[in-house]
């Protein structure tokens, strides 16, 4: 399973991590959530990257996929953005949504904490839980999305930066190969829980 | 390197685009030209027959001919209206959801019925014409401008449908289903956005 998983994905890998690279340097700052987000493609790309829950939460996502094999390697990352976007409605709509960003922070302990367990659950209870942790993350860039014309290309922008920062949680997550690998990837994941507990003490 | 290069112009293409207003790209460019970049410039055209074309690739062989022939003759109808001086409503709005629906049938990955296809086919084709109305002042130059938005539309559909066509390999397949779901997530909140308006 491993070898299909990397096999899957080596090329895209090689590309994604090139292109998280080249956004990235191309992004200019936004701080997440702030209210204050720079328009267009450019911001929305700008708009997860800057954001550390975000992060954290999104590279986990990555992580696990890689670490639980086909289909979950890809499953996770197409779930994550179509349930996002259902999210991203309610915040459009003002629908309020209790505890968002507890709600994120605690995504980033959750998925870490499975990574970090090495966690096998059946396919669909990891998808369920992804898309779950998904509504919060949507629901906070919906909040935020700029209202003027250029709000496609500012939520293209951040669907794009959130799958490729699964997909590089995915170019870590296929080091698992390796029994170094494998430890090195649990404790990326144990450290993303710690960051997400940081996450959750901040808004305590 | 010819691999990475691809993604990476894409990117810096996306990036490159600036719509900050309603078609901005086509200020000062007009005529055949103008309606040629329409698509090609505008997220939502874009977007759009990107989805399209990704799952009229998807679903070859069925609908591989039906689908973009009823686009185009979609799109040929609706600059038709326009030249006729109909005025559409919601247009961007129904492209929108075409979009959506195109992404997250292509995220989804079964077979359709072909007539299912043709359908949203021909819709996006008409809703892509009818939110292209030219800004010429003549009639000579609103004329040529529609003229290069068909012909920009339907070229582009053609260059993704048959360049995604061509993506064999499973991992190719799946970067379909994940661009199908960046597509339908775009769209979906966009769309959102505008009827909260």
């Amino acid at each position: 399973m491993q070898s299909h998983a990397s096999q899957l994905l080596d090329a895209p890998l090689a590309r994604g991590m090139t292109a998280v690279v080249l956004v990235t340097a191309l992004a200019t700052p936004a701080l997440a959530h702030s209210g204050s987000v720079a328009g267009g493609f450019v911001g929305g790309i700008a708009h997860p990257v800057f954001g550390p829950d975000h992060v954290a939460a999104m590279v986990a996502v990555g992580l696990w996929g890689a670490f639980l094999g086909a289909p979950a390697i890809y499953i996770l990352p197409v779930v994550f953005p179509l349930v996002m976007a259902a999210g991203g409605v309610l915040g459009i709509l003002g629908l309020p949504l209790p505890g968002v960003e507890i709600g994120i922070a605690t995504s980033a302990v959750v998925l870490g904490m499975m990574v970090a367990l090495a966690a096998r659950p059946p396919l669909w209870v990891a998808a369920v839980l992804v898309g779950a942790f998904a509504i919060f993350h949507g629901h906070a860039h919906g909040a935020e999305l700029p209202p003027g014309a250029d709000a496609l290309a500012f939520s293209a922008g951040f669907v794009v930066a959130t799958g490729l920062l699964h997909l590089a949680g995915i170019a870590f997550g296929l080091l698992a190969r390796w029994p170094a690998g494998r430890l090195a990837v649990r404790s990326a994941g144990g450290a993303i829980a710690i960051a997400g507990l940081m996450f959750l003490g901040r808004l305590a | 390197m010819r691999v990475l290069a691809r993604p990476l112009t894409g990117i810096v293409w996306l990036s490159s685009i600036d719509p900050a207003a309603a078609h901005p790209a086509l200020q000062g460019v007009s005529g055949f030209t103008g309606g040629l970049l329409h698509s090609l410039l505008l997220p939502s055209h874009l977007i759009a027959a990107v989805g399209l074309g990704l799952l009229i690739a998807q679903q070859a062989p069925h609908g591989a001919r039906a689908a973009p022939v009823a686009y185009i003759a979609a799109v040929i109808a609706g600059l038709a209206a326009l030249a006729l001086a109909y005025v559409p409503s919601f247009a961007e709005e129904t492209l929108l959801a075409c979009a959506a629906l195109s992404g997250l049938l292509a995220a989804l990955a079964r077979p359709l019925p072909q007539v299912m296809v043709v359908a949203l086919a021909a819709a996006t084709g008409l809703s892509l014409a009818l939110d292209s109305p030219p800004d010429a002042i003549s009639l000579a130059a609103a004329n040529r401008a529609l003229l290069g938005t068909a012909v920009g539309a339907g070229i582009l559909l053609v260059f993704v449908s048959e360049g995604a066509s061509r993506l064999r390999r499973a991992w190719q397949r799946i970067g379909l289903r994940i661009a199908g779901s960046w597509i339908a997530a775009s769209a979906i909140l966009v769309l959102a956005l505008r009827l909260a308006r």
